[in-house]
């Protein structure tokens, strides 16, 4: 059924206006220089202090940007995305507990992943809004409350510690290489899913459900694919922070931790590809380092929302890249190439020719 | 340019593809300069004569109140005695957790590996202080507990470089007080603990208590942290119609709430009652004071004991901070403050395994807790007050009445068997 659908949906066009060559190269240029300074890291002389906090914020970005794929993309505002990443947190603690190999850790965060986000979706996938933000939230409830109740599994609220990684990303580098490598790899995989024909219904059914139900969508299915999409890279997200805490208790699946998933989404920016990730890098940086010369950094965290909520609604990522639309404009004197290109979607094909 | 548009996603990721390739391969070939980082701070210390304390607790967030009052407690002891010891200078950083154990590790990592500290101390809360002890032990790093109660700190995960200094286990401080109400003559017990590790392990410690001395226990309930009407729990435990209610809370609000309830349904002169440290710690005290006169409880910590070392600790910490008496969390900052400075005063600078030897050889006669020593599994051993409510020079502090010396953590059983027992819960109350 899915498939049939894939098919006909080629000749949708939701993607928006298409970008300039111009725009385009900037956007490669800058990813390719950040990626450079990110691998070059290790090598910059930085402590592996630093190097953990990066991965923190790598692995906090890839995580958040599960969450952006169905905000930005399906309309679905998920507060229950950090009951996902625990309960493969906790998939892989509970296999390193019974002494299994790493490669078992790995087994058993993906069989949690996926049930649980299969729960997830089934209970939500005929929910929109308000009634999909209140389903989530209940069931990330219910993952937290299983972590702290059922002590004999997880350990309770002290949780498990002493998870071990694989041998091959044990160093402190190695394993930064790994999760940079896992973050390139996630973000990808949503970008693709994103731009894909199966991305473009979605958006179809975040614009109007009704409509695209009555086009023959099933939207349940789409939703619940989504999710399971979503689920996959927060579960990955979760191992890669386990295997980077070596540790996992309550705590991470709680409310608070999914609050802040979409504090990050919103900060950074809903729907752009690299909001999430510095929506992640301010979040935890201002817990992580500004906490260690301000008393009141909880307060800070709180004004910088206001003032992103209050002057750029688009999140730091997507009120730049709209300054940067408009700054072109202005600079490009009398209306160019581009700027046509820009204001009219329907002249996609004239300029690839 | 062409090129670039037509194939877009296909071309990208592959062009990704090869970018990962290329980090994997980078990865395996050449380890980065900063192979040695775990080497750095262990040096230097001998020769400045400094021992650099990282002090980690929750100074925001809910737990703020009992993280801020364990910082004042270690504060309190080198204002008043000053930060030299034997040559050697204590120079402490204090980092805020905000009770979340992601930022507790953040920081200990920062403190060892950016700010070289030879010990870290703290946090607060149990999943905390067990996620920062796995890891500092694992760079060989003491780490030293002055509140966190979790049984399993010095049981199932314990380690060599971990030491509770300011506390008891949740089990261990209420087991004496089971014994007492037996010895009583109460014969059957009703319970009321927080729905949480810490109420699970206080509860059991009571109930073996009270069972090894033939009394019963015939009802055991459990509150979800929060709670603020008690009114239910209250009709409950007047229904179970016991000799005596035990009731545990991990200190703030829920002690004056419960008690408020208590006091209200006029179960004051007809129940009796035992409550644990944190239920019937001085914040409870200055809400109900005279109320609550003759109340009892069983705690490690007694601030109405007469010793020269509560008075002088009680006196320094009511100039600081407006006549108040300490409560527990302060009682282990300054308790684990003094402790460090004991150490040092005998031995000299000593870091690493030297200095966790150095505590759990040591018998810490004259503490603001009594007589303490430490077990080979670095927990304390010490004594266990059944305190009474009593107004004191104008104030209502706990006086103990009976004292139960040298007691640990493992409640009459063999080590090795209480440690394959399952963790405690709802269900399994040991």
């Amino acid at each position: 059924m899915m498939l049939a659908k894939l098919v006909e949906t080629r000749t949708v066009r939701t993607l928006g206006a298409p970008r300039s060559a111009r725009t385009r190269i900037i956007t490669l240029v800058s990813i390719a220089v950040a990626l450079g300074i990110a691998l070059a890291l290790p090598y910059l002389g930085t402590t592996a202090y630093v190097i953990s906090l990066v991965t923190t914020i790598l692995i906090a970005g890839l995580l958040a940007a599960s969450v952006n794929f169905l905000v930005g993309d399906g309309g679905m505002a998920s507060l229950g995305h950090a009951g996902i990443a625990a309960a493969s947190a906790y998939g892989a603690a509970w296999a390193s507990r019974q002494g299994m190999d790493p490669g078992m850790q790995v087994v058993f965060a993906l069989g949690t992943t996926l049930v649980v986000t299969f729960v997830y979706g089934l209970l939500s996938m005929r929910t929109s809004g308000i009634y999909f933000l209140m389903v989530t939230l209940a069931v990330g409830m219910v993952v937290f409350g299983l972590a702290y109740r059922l002590s004999s599994v997880t350990g309770g609220e002290n949780g498990i510690t002493g998870i071990r990684r694989p041998d091959f990303i044990a160093e402190y580098w190695t394993f930064y290489y790994f999760v940079l490598a896992g973050f390139v790899l996630g973000t990808l995989l949503l970008w693709v899913v994103g731009r894909s024909p199966f991305g473009a219904s979605l958006r179809g059914i975040r614009d109007s459900e009704s409509r695209m139900r009555s086009l023959g969508y099933s939207v349940p299915s789409y939703k619940l694919s989504a999710f399971m999409i979503s689920g996959i890279v927060a579960g990955f997200a979760g191992l890669l922070s386990v295997w980077h805490t070596h540790f996992v208790s309550p705590s991470a699946a709680g409310v608070h931790r999914s609050v802040l998933l979409i504090v990050m989404v919103i900060l950074g920016g809903v729907g752009t590809t690299f909001g999430p990730l510095v929506g992640a890098a301010i979040v935890v940086l201002v817990e992580n380092v500004l906490s260690n010369s301000v008393e009141r950094w909880p307060t800070v965290l709180g004004l910088i929302f206001i003032l992103v909520i209050l002057f750029a609604r688009a999140g730091v990522v997507g009120s730049l890249q709209k300054l940067f639309r408009r700054w072109r404009r202005r600079s490009d004197g009398p209306p160019g190439e581009q700027d046509l290109l820009e204001n009219s979607p329907t002249t996609d094909s004239s300029h690839t020719a | 340019m062409k090129s670039m548009k037509t194939s877009a996603p296909v071309r990208r990721a592959g062009a990704a593809a090869l970018g990962v390739a290329a980090v994997l391969a980078l990865a395996a070939c050449a380890p980065p300069g900063a192979a040695q980082p775990s080497e750095a701070p262990t040096e230097g210390e001998t020769a400045t004569g400094t021992l650099k304390v990282g002090y980690i607790s929750p100074i925001t967030g809910n737990f703020a109140i009992a993280g801020q009052e364990m910082v004042d407690g270690w504060n309190l002891y080198w204002e008043v005695n000053g930060n030299e010891v034997n040559g050697v200078t204590v120079e402490t950083i204090v980092e805020d957790d905000a009770g979340n154990p992601e930022t507790s590790l953040t920081k200990a990592k920062k403190l060892v590996e950016s700010d070289g500290v030879d010990v870290v101390i703290g946090p607060l809360l149990a999943n905390t202080a067990l996620a920062v002890a796995a890891y500092t032990s694992s760079v060989g790093i003491p780490s030293l507990q002055p509140v966190a109660a979790a049984d399993d700190l010095t049981q199932r995960q314990a380690n060599d470089l971990t030491v509770r200094t300011g506390s008891q286990s949740g089990s261990q401080t209420n087991f004496p007080g089971g014994q007492w109400a037996a010895g009583e003559g109460h014969k059957t017990a009703v319970t009321l603990c927080p729905d949480y590790a810490f109420g699970w392990e206080s509860c059991a410690g009571f109930k073996q208590g009270f069972e090894s001395e033939g009394g019963e226990v015939v009802a055991q309930y459990w509150f979800p942290n929060g709670t603020s009407d008690f009114s239910t729990y209250v009709s409950q435990i007047q229904a179970a119609g016991a000799d005596i209610a035990f009731v545990a809370t991990a200190g703030g609000a829920p002690g004056p709430d419960f008690l408020r309830s208590f006091l209200g349904l006029g179960l004051g002169g007809s129940q009796e009652l035992l409550m644990n440290c944190c239920g019937m710690d001085q914040a409870t005290l200055r809400a109900l004071g005279p109320e609550i006169e003759g109340f009892k409880s069983v705690s490690y910590w007694a601030e109405g004991r007469d010793s020269d070392a509560v008075r002088e600790f009680s006196e320094a910490y009511g100039e600081a901070y407006e006549g108040k008496l300490p409560s527990a969390n302060v009682a282990g900052g300054y308790m684990t403050a003094s402790l460090v400075a004991a150490v040092l005063d005998e031995n000299g600078l000593v870091t690493g395994e030297e200095l966790v030897s150095a505590i759990t050889e040591y018998t810490f006669e004259d503490s603001i807790f009594g007589r303490v020593s430490w077990d080979e599994f670095n927990n304390t051993v010490g004594p266990v007050y059944i305190r009474e409510v009593q107004e004191v020079d104008g104030k209502w502090v706990n006086v103990p009445i009976e004292t139960f010396e040298d007691v640990d953590q493992w409640l009459g059983k063999d080590p090795e068997e209480a440690m394959q027992q399952p963790t405690y819960s709802q269900s399994f109350q040991g």
